[in-house]
C-alpha cells in the first residue's frame, strides 16, 4: 500500500527523512518495499507565463506564443490548443524534457515556425483525462517555478507491505499511529467540522436500517446528503489520490476513496433517488440470484453472499462492490452514504469466488475498526458537503445489533520476558501498551502485581490474546535486540539416529550414486499430462493439479522417468551429448485409502546415454548399453548387501524395450525392486535422442526396508587352496547365460564354491556363441587332489549337453 | 701340478673379468655363467684335477678353488646389477607420467542437496533430529492446524496448488510441525527438509522449491534460544562473522514472528563491494533467508499441547536461497534445468 508522507504529516508531526521513517517502520514489522516519487515523470515541467499570443501565419488552429519561463529570454512556442491566451500561466515542457508518455521535447518547426517547447494539457501530464485544451494555472504561480512545487504535489510516497494481521495499517491513520509509536510523537486526528442542516430534514426519518443477522453485519450507519453537485474534486484531493495510485472519478466517489485511504473505512455512496422505499436491508442473497455490479458485470450469487437491499431489490454486494442500479452518476444530487462493518469471512468468500477483489473487500476481509467507523462517516459527510455543495441531513440512520465490546486479557510480565528472552521493565510495558491504545488496569492491592488486565483497542483486531501483547512489547522494544542464547536440547534415550531416518538413507543412496559416477538431477514433481501420455502411462492413478500454472505442470509424476527424460532433451539441445544422471524423488499415485489421497513412493532413477566413458584416451570408446545400466544396479545391490537379483525380461512395458525386471529372490517369492530398460526408440526420438537411453527405476523405500534387515556377517577365511577349472560352452545365441549357469548349479557338482562367467565370444552372424565359465572348487578342511576335482568337473562336462542344446 | 692348477684357476678369473663386459644382456650373462660356473663349465672342468691331487696339496688347491668360485660369482653378479640398472633406466625413459589417467566418471550432488546436507549437518550437530512427511498434504495439516482457518486472509500469503478442495501440495514444510507434535510428547527438537510447492513462477520464484523447517518445543524455550540457535547455525553455514537480524513480521503459526535476515555474504553487510553497490543485498547490507518465531499457542492447542506449560520456536529456510548465496548462483531457474555443465560445477 502507498502512503504519502505529506498526508501522513497531517496526523503526526514527523520531521525526519523519508528514509529514516522507512527504516523505522520496517523494523517495527511494516516492511517498506520502496520509496517513490509519484510525479517523477513531470518533475521537469515548469510554470510559464504567456507574454504574448499571435496567430500562426500558415495555420488557423495554431497559436505562436511567447512564453516567459523564468529565464533571461522568453521562448517561442507553437501551441495547438484553442484555449491558450495571453496572460495565462501554463505548464511548459522545455526542450530536452521527456514526457510521461516517453516523447522527448525537441526544438521543432511547425508549419515553418520554430517552437522551443510544449505547453501541456492535464492529460499530457497524467494529471487527469482533460485534453480539450492546455492546463491553465493559477495567476499567482511564478514563471520558471517547477510545476510539482507550484502545485504542491507529493514527492515522497512509501510503498509498505502490510501483513494480513495488520488491517489497522491499511490507512494513513494506521501508519501514522505506528510512526507516532516509533518516534514518540503525538497523534492528532483531523478536526471534525460537520455542519448538519436541520432544515434539510432528519436522516433517521428518511431511511430505516434493517439488519437480518448481527453476526454478518454488526453495524450499519448511513448519512443522507441533499443538493450535491457532481463534478471534479478539488485539485488537492485529486492530486493526493493520484499520488497514491488512485484514479480520481468525481467528487462524491473521490471522497469515499479518500476516506478509505485515510482512515481505512470503506464507504459506499448510493444515489438515493434510485433507492426504492425508505429502508436499507442487510441480508444474504438467495441462491441463484444475481446482481449487476457497477462495473456492468452480472454476478451469480449464492446464499452465502451478503447483499444490501432497498425496499425491493439488492442494490449492492455488501463490502465488495456497489450495484449498477443505484450508483452515483453525473446527474445525482441526493446521496445516501453507507458506512458499515461486515463479517470478514463472508466478504472474503464472496470476493474470492467472484474474483472481485477491491480496496473495500481487502479491508473488510481483514477487519475494520468498528468504533472508528463513526468518525469516518462524519468526516466523509463533511468532505462531501465541502466538495459538492451538498447539505447534510441531521442525524444518522443506524442499526448496531452487535456493538463493539472491549476485549480484555491478562498480561503477565514474567511470562512476556520468559517468552521473549528479555528483561523488559513494567514501566516499558505499560508505556508501550498504553501507546498502542490499550487500556491497562493494575491489580488491586493484595492481588498478583505482575498480572495486569489489558484491553485492546478496537482498531487492533489482531490483539486477541496475551501472547499478542507480548509480541507488541517485543516489537516496540525491537525484536532485533533479543540476545542470542544457545538452548540445551534435551533428547529422549530412544530418539532416532540420523542414519536410520528416511532422510539419512536417501542421503546415503545419493552418496552411492555420486560414487558410481552419476550426476544428481532435481526435477519438478509435476509434469504435463502430455509427458505421461507420451510414455503410455495409465490414466488411472494420476493425481491432477486442480489449478495448475500451465498445462506442462498439471499432473504429479507417476514415475521418475518423465523428469529425467526432459533433462535428456534439455542437455542434448545444449550439446551435452553424454549423460549419466540420477534422481531421488517421489512418485505419486492416487490412493483413496490415504488421508492425503496419494501414495508417495521414493524412487531412485538412473539414466545413461551416449558415450560410456570420457571421450579421452585411454578409455575404449563405446556407447552406454544394458550392461552399464545393469552394472549400476548390481553394484547398488552389492553396496546394500542385498545379494544378487534375478533379471527377468518383461514384454509389453509401456515405454521400455527391452524391459528387465529386477527381482530379489525370497522365501515368499520374488520381490520386485525396479526395472531396467531402454526407452523405446520412438519415444526417445520425442526427446531428440538418436542414441539409446538406458534407464533404471528402483524403489528406494523398498531398498531402505530391505537394507535395514541385513547386516554384515563375518565368515572365516578359507585355509586351503582352491582349484579352478574353466569350461567353454558352445550354445545357441538365444540361450541365456543365466540358463547355462542354472543348469550347472542343478548338476550339483560337490565342492563347487563359486561360478563366474569369464568370457563371451559371439562371432558376428553366427547362430552360436561361446560362454566360458570358471568353476572354483574348494574343500574346507584339506587340499584337493586333481582326481577328485576331475570327477566333479566331469559331471558338469558330461551333464550339460544332456540338459541343454549345447556342446562343450 | 699344484702350480699349474693354481695358474689355471687364476686364468679363469682373468678370462671372466675380460669377457663379462661383452655380455650385453641378461641372456648373454647367463650363457657366460653357464660357461664358467655351470655343471659342465670351466670351473667344474678344472675341479677334475683337484680330485687326483695328493692329500698334501688338496687343502691349498681346495681353498683356491673356493676363492675363484666366489670371485667369478661376484664378477658375474656385479655385471648383472649393471645390466639391470641399464634396463630399468631404459624403461623409465619411456614412462610418461603426463598421460591422462583412467579416470572413473565423476559424480556430483545437486547444489540443493549440497546445501540441504550442510544445513542438516549443522542442525543435527546442535541436537535436532530429521523427520520427513508427505508432499501431498491435507488442508488441516497444511493450514488449519497452523492457525490458518478457511477464509483467513493469511492464506493469501501463499498461492496454493490444489489437488482437490481439501488436498494441497504442501506450501511449506510446516505441516511436519503438526505431524511431529501429533505423534510425540514434548520435548521435541526436529528439522524437516523437503520439497514445497507454490502457485508462483517468475524470475525469483519457481513452483517447486526446498525448505528446511526446525521446531524446538520444551518448557521455557525463549526467543533468545531461537536467536542463539540461528546465530550458531548461520555462523557455521556461512562464516563466523555472519550476523543475524530479526525483523518483525507475521506468520499465522508463530507469535511473535520475524523475518530472518543475515548480513550480506557478498559485501559483509557493507552494502557495497569495491565502491559499487552490492548486487546481492541491493545496498541494504542484509539478505532474507527465512522466517521464524515462537510457536503460536493456537498451534499447541490444535496438536494437544498445553501452551501454559510448553513454549517453542520454529524457523524455516529457503534452501535454494541458501545455495544461491553460498555458491553465488544468480538464476533460480538453473536449479531445475539440470544442465550437466551446471551440475558438474558442484562435483
Amino acid at each position: 500500500m502507498f502512503i504519502s508522507l505529506q498526508w501522513l504529516r497531517e496526523f503526526v508531526p514527523y520531521t525526519g527523512t523519508v528514509q529514516d521513517l522507512a527504516d523505522r517502520l520496517t523494523m517495527q514489522g511494516l516492511e517498506v518495499e520502496a520509496i517513490l516519487d509519484p510525479f517523477a515523470s513531470i518533475a521537469k515541467i515548469v510554470v510559464g507565463h504567456v507574454v504574448d499570443r499571435a496567430q500562426h501565419p500558415e495555420a488557423d488552429k495554431l497559436s505562436v506564443c511567447t512564453v516567459d519561463v523564468g529565464g533571461p529570454e522568453a521562448l517561442q512556442i507553437v501551441c495547438g490548443a484553442p484555449n491558450v491566451a495571453k496572460g495565462q500561466n501554463v505548464p511548459v515542457a522545455l526542450m530536452g524534457t521527456t514526457m510521461p508518455g516517453g516523447m522527448e521535447i525537441k526544438k521543432a518547426k511547425l508549419r515553418g515556425v520554430v517552437s522551443c517547447g510544449m505547453i501541456c494539457s492535464e492529460r499530457e501530464l497524467g494529471l487527469s483525462e482533460e485534453h480539450a485544451g492546455i492546463m491553465v494555472l493559477p495567476a499567482e504561480f511564478k514563471p520558471g517555478q517547477l510545476l510539482v512545487d507550484a502545485l504542491k504535489l507529493e514527492r515522497e510516497v512509501i510503498e509498505v507491505s502490510i501483513t494480513p494481521n495488520r488491517a489497522d495499517c491499511l490507512s494513513v491513520l494506521g501508519i501514522a499511529r505506528e510512526a507516532a509509536l516509533g518516534f514518540g510523537l503525538p497523534l492528532s486526528m483531523p478536526k471534525l467540522n460537520l455542519v448538519e442542516d436541520e432544515g434539510a430534514g432528519d436522516a433517521t426519518k428518511v431511511v430505516r436500517i434493517d439488519i437480518a443477522d448481527g453476526e454478518l453485519c454488526p453495524v450499519y450507519r448511513a448519512r443522507v446528503l441533499t443538493g450535491a453537485s457532481i463534478g471534479k474534486s478539488p485539485d488537492w484531493m485529486r492530486y493526493r489520490l493520484l499520488a497514491i495510485g488512485q484514479r480520481p472519478i468525481s467528487n462524491i466517489v473521490d471522497v469515499t476513496n479518500y476516506i478509505l485511504m485515510e482512515l481505512g473505512q470503506p464507504l459506499h455512496a448510493f444515489d438515493r433517488t434510485l433507492l426504492k422505499g425508505d429502508v436499507i436491508r442487510v441480508a444474504p442473497a438467495k441462491d441463484g440470484q444475481s446482481i449487476t455490479t457497477l462495473d456492468g458485470a452480472e454476478r451469480k450469487l449464492l446464499g452465502s453472499d451478503l447483499l444490501i437491499w432497498d425496499a425491493e431489490r439488492p442494490v449492492a454486494l455488501a463490502g465488495v462492490m456497489g450495484g449498477a442500479n443505484s450508483s452515483i452518476s453525473d446527474a445525482s444530487t441526493e446521496v445516501l452514504l453507507e458506512c458499515a462493518i461486515f463479517r470478514p469471512g463472508t466478504i472474503r468468500k464472496t470476493a474470492r469466488r467472484l474474483a472481485l477483489p477491491s480496496e473495500a473487500s481487502y479491508r473488510f476481509e481483514r477487519g475494520v475498526d468498528q468504533v472508528g467507523s463513526l468518525f469516518a462517516l462524519n468526516r466523509a459527510a463533511q468532505l462531501m458537503a465541502e466538495v459538492s455543495g451538498a447539505r447534510v441531513l441531521k442525524g444518522i440512520a443506524c442499526a448496531e445489533p452487535k456493538p463493539w465490546a472491549d476485549r480484555s486479557h491478562i498480561f503477565r510480565i514474567d511470562r512476556c520476558n520468559a517468552l521473549l528472552g528479555l528483561n523488559l521493565t513494567p514501566e516499558f510495558c505499560r508505556t508501550t501498551l498504553t501507546g498502542l491504545g490499550c487500556g491497562v488496569d493494575f491489580p488491586n492491592e493484595g492481588a498478583d502485581p505482575a498480572c495486569w488486565q489489558v484491553s485492546s483497542p478496537s482498531h487492533r483486531l489482531d490483539l486477541e490474546r496475551e501472547v499478542d501483547l507480548f509480541e507488541e512489547c517485543g516489537r516496540v522494544h525491537g525484536l532485533d535486540r533479543i540476545p542470542a542464547v544457545l538452548p540445551k536440547i534435551s533428547k529422549a534415550l530412544d530418539s532416532v539416529q540420523l542414519s536410520d531416518t528416511e532422510f539419512g538413507f536417501l542421503q546415503g543412496l545419493k552418496a552411492w550414486a555420486v560414487g558410481a559416477g552419476l550426476r544428481e538431477a532435481v526435477n519438478y514433481s509435476f509434469v504435463g499430462t502430455d509427458d505421461l501420455d507420451r510414455l503410455n502411462l495409465p490414466v488411472e492413478g494420476r493425481i491432477m493439479i486442480a489449478n495448475p500454472l500451465s498445462e506442462d505442470q498439471n499432473v504429479l509424476r507417476l514415475e521418475i522417468a518423465p523428469g529425467l527424460l526432459n533433462n535428456v532433451r534439455h542437455n542434448l539441445s545444449q550439446g551435452n551429448a553424454s549423460l549419466r544422471l540420477f534422481e531421488v524423488a517421489k512418485a505419486f499415485v492416487a490412493d483413496p485409502a490415504s488421508d492425503t489421497s496419494a501414495r508417495e513412493n521414493s524412487r531412485l532413477g538412473l539414466l545413461v546415454h551416449g558415450a560410456r566413458h570420457s571421450q579421452e584416451w585411454p578409455w575404449e570408446q563405446g556407447e552406454a548399453d544394458y550392461l552399464d545400466a545393469k552394472g549400476l544396479v548390481e553394484n547398488l545391490l552389492t553396496h546394500y548387501r542385498l545379494g544378487s537379483a534375478d533379471y527377468v525380461l518383461e514384454p509389453g512395458h509401456a515405454y521400455l524395450e527391452p524391459c528387465v525386471r529386477v527381482e530379489l529372490p525370497g522365501k515368499n517369492g520374488p520381490t520386485l525392486i525396479g526395472r531396467i530398460g531402454r526407452v523405446q526408440p520412438k519415444i526417445a526420438d520425442a526427446y531428440h535422442a538418436r542414441k539409446d537411453i538406458w534407464l533404471a527405476d528402483l524403489d528406494a523405500d523398498l531398498l531402505r526396508s530391505l537394507t535395514r534387515a541385513t547386516k554384515p556377517v563375518f565368515k572365516s577365511l578359507p585355509k586351503f587352496p582352491p582349484v579352478r577349472r574353466d569350461v567353454t560352452v558352445i550354445c545357441p545365441a538365444t540361450l541365456k547365460a543365466s540358463e547355462v549357469e542354472a543348469a550347472i548349479r542343478e548338476l550339483k557338482p560337490k565342492l563347487l564354491e563359486s561360478l563366474a562367467l569369464v568370457a563371451v565370444y559371439a562371432p558376428e552372424g553366427s547362430p552360436e556363441r561361446n560362454l566360458t565359465f570358471r568353476l572354483t572348487y574348494r574343500h574346507a578342511e584339506r587340499t584337493l587332489v586333481d582326481k577328485e576335482v576331475d570327477k566333479e568337473h566331469g559331471k558338469v562336462l558330461g551333464g550339460l549337453p544332456q540338459k541343454l542344446p549345447v556342446r562343450i | 701340478m699344484l702350480k699349474s692348477f693354481l695358474e689355471g684357476l687364476d686364468g679363469l678369473t682373468l678370462e671372466c673379468e675380460a669377457r663379462r663386459g661383452q655380455a650385453c644382456s641378461l641372456k648373454d650373462l647367463e650363457a657366460l655363467r653357464v660357461e664358467f660356473l655351470g655343471r659342465k663349465g670351466k670351473l667344474a672342468g678344472a675341479m677334475v684335477a683337484l680330485a687326483q691331487m695328493g692329500p698334501e696339496d688338496k687343502p691349498a688347491a681346495g681353498k683356491k678353488a673356493n676363492e675363484v668360485k666366489t670371485a667369478l660369482t661376484a664378477l658375474l653378479e656385479s655385471r648383472q646389477a649393471e645390466l639391470e640398472a641399464e634396463s630399468a633406466q631404459g624403461a623409465l625413459a619411456g614412462f610418461d607420467p603426463s598421460l591422462p589417467g583412467r579416470r572413473p566418471a565423476p559424480g556430483s550432488l545437486h547444489p540443493v542437496t549440497l546445501a540441504m546436507q550442510e544445513i542438516c549437518e549443522v542442525l543435527t550437530g546442535l541436537g535436532f533430529e530429521v523427520v520427513a512427511g508427505p508432499e501431498v498434504e491435507n488442508d488441516w495439516n497444511n493450514f488449519e492446524a497452523l492457525n490458518m482457518p478457511p477464509d483467513h486472509p493469511a492464506r493469501d500469503m501463499q498461492d496454493t496448488l490444489y489437488v482437490s478442495e481439501n488436498i494441497v501440495l504442501r506450501t511449506h514444510t510446516s505441516p511436519l510441525q503438526v505431524r511431529t507434535m501429533m505423534s510425540r510428547k514434548p520435548p521435541v527438537a526436529v528439522i524437516a527438509p523437503g520439497k514445497v510447492y507454490r502457485r508462483d513462477s517468475d524470475i525469483t520464484h519457481t513452483p517447486m522449491f526446498h525448505q528446511i523447517e526446525a521446531l524446538l518445543v520444551d518448557t521455557n524455550v525463549s526467543m533468545a534460544d531461537l536467536r542463539g540457535t540461528l546465530t550458531a547455525f548461520v555462523r557455521q553455514l556461512f562464516s563466523p562473522d555472519t550476523k543475524v537480524r530479526f525483523r518483525p513480521s507475521f506468520f499465522p503459526f508463530t507469535e511473535p514472528s520475524a523475518e530472518l535476515d543475515i548480513s550480506c555474504v557478498l559485501c559483509g553487510g557493507e552494502g557495497h563491494v569495491a565502491g559499487a553497490p552490492c548486487r546481492v543485498c541491493k545496498r541494504t547490507g542484509w539478505v532474507e533467508i527465512g522466517g521464524c518465531g515462537m510457536v503460536d499457542p493456537n498451534v499447541f492447542r490444535q496438536v494437544g499441547y498445553d501452551p501454559e506449560t510448553v513454549t517453542g520456536f520454529a524457523f524455516g529456510l529457503g534452501v535454494e536461497r541458501v545455495a544461491m548465496l553460498k555458491y553465488g548462483i544468480g538464476d533460480l531457474r538453473m536449479f531445475f534445468e539440470n544442465d550437466v555443465r551446471f551440475l558438474e560445477q558442484f562435483s
